[in-house]
């Protein structure tokens, strides 16, 4: 088996398929490279501004009262970019890059709501009118080159010796079959993986030169994981152009065929399918979103209008103005988590449908891995909430140790006049775990395992039968 | 010659790959163009709602300075061929006298889940850029390698052909049996469009439609002839299929991509936005110096021009809205007064002298302001898009995409077309304001006499732009693609020429 793997990895390495994977992938891996070199630094730059911009404001209004920390928050929480933004970029031109915490609801001029959570509806990315282009990160480089390199690799594998008769020659040694197909295997994933992987280690070389960019072990743990997800995948590809190579008669025509069935599997299906999901399950119209809104608040309004708006303050008012406040935020709050909540079951939904295509599903792995994409956006959201909740908390617990304070959160006259020591508020802290990211890809993983070995068995079950 | 071709026509018509070929497009094709269709109709649903929500935004306002006119883009039907910036750039804008309108004013009405752009969206073009170029390499590949191996090429020279003939012949049947399927499955892809009831085609969009299938066409010519060369160039045909493959996946799926991340705009623009934006600031300075000098002056406002109007019920409001990013920034005023508590006329007209003054004013710095952000929009946001439109055009692709966009309406000159449209839409709103001397009005501020009646506005309506002008914009890529073609067969014919049998 060995030697058959051996004389399929010479043959391959003097050949021009090599010679121009390499060339490609060098191209490729270096230019993500230098773009990612030239891109990051700013978001670093871009996340670390806003991370001491809300520390300021958190800062100066911790030394003004309690009540204006309450009111005002601290502002928009910003999603902290991935070291591995590389990896796949996961789409992260249409994700916001922040959960809205803007100024808080205006009730009149001297009366203010408190700090809320919002999620931007809008998509950015409207003021780029240049054109649409796949975004050069290593999601790309795997999902669409690899695969196809690793088919220009196979599709001659069986059926080129059977062209050229020494396949004939071959079996007539005391020799399994199943050997000779492992061995085209392994030689074909060895002789792929000698490009792939010097353009990888060059892409890391130039990349970890820059001091600024320093990757730590987990983010090593990551690359390790993504460089064999990529070799799994590459192994898919290998086992779908030997089983249709050993199908086929003519190379040529087995070429076509997997390019053909590359075509339609890894460019077209993704995005029709992705298309047709648009129809289901939809999420909640904007036009809904305001009647629900209209609706909540007259509800809250009449329930509370005439204790509200009075002008005197005596605590029968204020409590009922504080619990106003406080319904208000939320009911807000719950009313756009609904909505996001729908948005999200959408688009799972729409992922969970163009799994059926294995580079939506190495895409999808990528991004997990990298700390990028939806996946890593929704834990972003969930920090942030996570945040809030730890925020309103600190404000309470803290008006509850002032004696002289009425505890009524939201207003300036029942809450601790003294100014906050601005240490101890909590700051937002944006973080990303391995382990729960495993938990949620695991499947895909598995998914993509089964791929492999379905396709791996077709082709033996193929070959074992097929006549020379 | 006749015989060559019907030869070489039987041959190709013949073989596996052809069946392949046509089975491909027609799936592929077909399956989209209906889902671009449910597409386009729901993108065409959300167009009415918003439409016919902004008339309820209008009927709402009571005063002309708080009637807002919205206006939204309807989505291009067209963009079911080439999408380009149809469905991603912003469609509903907000017409107000006080800010001219552009692209990067826009927003996107949120009637969709915006998780979902995230799915990349397919069209016709694009299936046709990777699947025609593919079948072109996969046919021409073996033409004359293929040939030159079995040896039937020696064969056929022997006869009294010559050479240019036997390569003009494979050239048409081979351009033949690709035509076939391309053409059939646009065909089918029309006859499920007219059947689409949500789709109005006029006359124009046939031509356009026939505009891109000639694109296509040339598209697809274009890579045979790439094919043919390389097959021309190598002795074997397994080398020629190598270097056709990749090639291809050069030309089509690296060097788009590659050539868009690699390239960016040279010169700092966060400065030069910077500095437009503190020019426009001082601008704005200027004005809101000028309006505080008129309250001052005028003994009967004391600085707030509807401070002593005793009024029962209403509201109104006054700020200035500054987004750094697009360079947007202007005064937002507007007020809805019912109603005043004792009929103090004079002070009225007061406030109606404050804004016979004051809009002029405010339209006068708009257009100022215009004048500073328009070279400043160009350059930071249409400058790359240009530039990088230029170095897409030295792949084939590129300029097949390109072109088709410019024929179907949905480059960034057809968006700017409606964004125009909006432009004259505000000018003839101001003129009819001027005409009617509603400034100078008391329902510019007040409906206690009576309410604004918004049906006499002038209404907009948007054409998409004359199919003249798509073609020109979109003819000198059909040329280059022309160019290209000539040029490649010149070569061809050059290197077969001298080859040695």
């Amino acid at each position: 088996m060995w030697h058959i793997a051996k004389r399929e990895l010479y043959d391959n390495l003097n050949s021009l398929r090599f010679a121009l994977t390499t060339v490609l992938l060098l191209a490729l891996m270096l230019t993500n490279a230098i773009v990612h070199l030239r891109e990051h630094p700013k978001r670093v730059q871009k996340y670390n501004d806003a991370v001491t911009g809300y520390e300021n404001r958190l800062a100066s209004y911790a030394n003004e009262s309690l009540y204006l920390l309450a009111q005002q928050g601290p502002g928009d929480l910003h999603k902290k970019p991935s070291p591995l933004h590389f990896c796949a970029e996961g789409g992260d031109a249409f994700l916001s890059g922040t959960v809205n915490a803007g100024d808080p609801f205006m009730y009149s001029a001297d009366m203010t709501g408190v700090w809320k959570l919002s999620y931007p509806a809008v998509t950015p990315n409207l003021e780029n009118v240049r054109p649409d282009a796949i975004k050069l990160d290593w999601g790309f480089i795997i999902g669409y080159v690899l695969s196809l390199v690793a088919l220009l690799f196979t599709f001659d594998a069986i059926s080129g010796e059977r062209e050229r008769g020494t396949l004939r020659l071959m079996l007539a040694n005391s020799i399994p079959r199943h050997t000779v197909l492992i061995g085209k295997f392994l030689g074909a994933l060895i002789s792929v993986s000698i490009p792939f992987t010097l353009s990888v280690l060059i892409n890391l070389l130039v990349i970890s030169t820059d001091s600024d960019l320093h990757l730590n072990a987990e983010a090593w743990e990551r690359l390790g994981i993504i460089f064999c997800i990529a070799l799994l995948y590459m192994s898919l590809f290998l086992a779908l152009g030997l089983l249709v190579s050993t199908r086929v008669r003519q190379s040529a025509v087995s070429l076509v065929i997997l390019l053909l069935v590359w075509v339609t599997l890894v460019v077209f299906m993704p995005n029709t399918l992705a298309s047709m999901t648009g129809e289901f399950s939809p999420s909640m119209l904007s036009g809904e979103f305001w009647k629900r809104y209209r609706q909540l608040h007259q509800e809250l309004d009449e329930k509370y209008e005439d204790r509200v708006w009075s002008d005197n303050s005596d605590i029968k008012t204020l409590t009922a103005r504080s619990e106003y406040f406080s319904l208000h935020v939320v009911l807000d709050e719950r009313l756009n988590e609904d909505r996001l909540n729908l948005q999200i079951n959408q688009f799972r939904h729409a992922r969970s449908i163009i799994r059926v295509s294995p580079v939506a599903i190495v895409q999808h792995l990528l991004e997990s891995f990298a700390g990028t994409g939806f996946e890593r956006h929704l834990q972003f959201i969930e920090n942030t909430q996570r945040y809030a909740r730890h925020f309103r908390e600190f404000v309470v617990d803290t008006d509850r140790k002032d004696p002289k304070s009425r505890h009524l959160i939201g207003i300036r006259e029942g809450m601790a006049e003294k100014p906050v020591s601005p240490a101890s508020v909590p700051k937002f802290e944006d973080t990303l775990s391995l382990s729960k990211d495993f938990n949620t890809r695991a499947m895909e993983l598995l998914l993509l395992t089964l791929f492999v070995m379905v396709l791996l068995s077709g082709a033996y079950l193929a070959f074992v039968r097929v006549e020379v | 010659m006749m015989t060559l071709i019907r030869r070489e026509l039987l041959d190709n018509l013949m073989t596996f790959r052809f069946a392949v070929a046509v089975f491909i497009i027609f799936l592929l094709v077909v399956a989209n163009t209906a889902v671009l269709i449910k597409d386009h109709e729901r993108r065409l649903a959300g167009h009415k709602t918003e439409v016919q929500k902004s008339r309820n935004y209008m009927s709402e306002g009571k005063t002309y300075s708080v009637i807002e006119l919205h206006v939204d883009r309807p989505p291009n039907p067209l963009s079911i061929f080439n999408t380009g910036l149809d469905k991603r750039l912003g469609n509903e804008i907000w017409v107000y006298y006080g800010h001219i309108p552009t692209l990067w004013d826009a927003e996107k009405h949120s009637s969709q889940n915006p998780f979902m752009n995230i799915l990349s969206s397919i069209d016709i073009v694009f299936i046709f850029q990777g699947v025609l170029s593919l079948l072109a390499l996969i046919f021409a590949y073996d033409t004359l390698a293929g040939e030159y191996e079995r040896g039937t090429l020696r064969l056929v020279l022997t006869h009294s052909v010559s050479r240019g003939h036997i390569l003009l012949a494979k050239y048409i049947s081979a351009m033949v049996c690709l035509l076939v399927p391309t053409l059939m499955s646009l065909i089918l892809a029309l006859i499920l469009l007219t059947t689409s009831p949500s789709f109005s085609l006029s006359m124009q969009d046939f031509l356009r439609i026939g505009g891109i299938m000639v694109a296509s066409i040339a598209y697809l010519s274009v890579f045979y002839l790439i094919g043919m060369l390389i097959s021309s160039m190598t002795r074997r045909t397994s080398t020629a299929l190598m270097l056709s493959m990749f090639v291809w996946g050069f030309l089509v799926l690296v060097y788009p991509n590659m050539i868009v991340a690699v390239i960016q705009p040279s010169n700092p623009p966060e400065e030069r936005k910077a500095s437009a934006h503190n020019h426009i600031k001082q601008i704005w300075e200027a004005f809101e110096r000028e309006r505080k000098h008129y309250l001052t002056t005028d003994t009967h406002l004391e600085g707030d021009p509807y401070g002593n109007l005793p009024w029962r019920d209403g509201y109104n409001f006054e700020h200035f809205q500054d987004k750094v990013s697009v360079l947007q920034y202007y005064y937002h005023a507007g007020a809805e007064i019912d109603g005043f508590r004792e009929a103090r006329e004079s002070q009225v007209l007061h406030v109606q002298d404050y804004h016979r003054f004051l809009v002029p004013l405010i339209i006068d710095a708009a257009e100022h302001t215009w004048r500073v952000r328009k070279p400043v929009l160009e350059e930071l946001f249409v400058l790359p898009a240009t530039i990088d439109k230029i170095w897409l055009r030295l792949s084939p692709t590129g300029i097949y995409d390109i072109a088709t966009q410019a024929l179907a309406g949905t480059d960034l000159n057809g968006i700017q077309d409606f964004f125009t449209a909006v432009q004259q839409y505000r000018q003839s709103v101001i003129d009819y304001y001027y005409d009617k001397k509603v400034f100078a009005s008391r329902e510019w501020f007040s409906f206690d006499k009576a309410a604004v009646d918004w049906r006499t506005l002038p209404q907009f309506s948007f054409q998409r732009s004359d199919i003249s002008i798509n073609v020109k914009r979109a003819l000198p890529d059909l040329f280059l693609l022309l160019m290209i073609n000539i040029v490649l067969f010149i070569g061809i014919f050059l290197v077969f020429v001298r080859r040695e049998v």
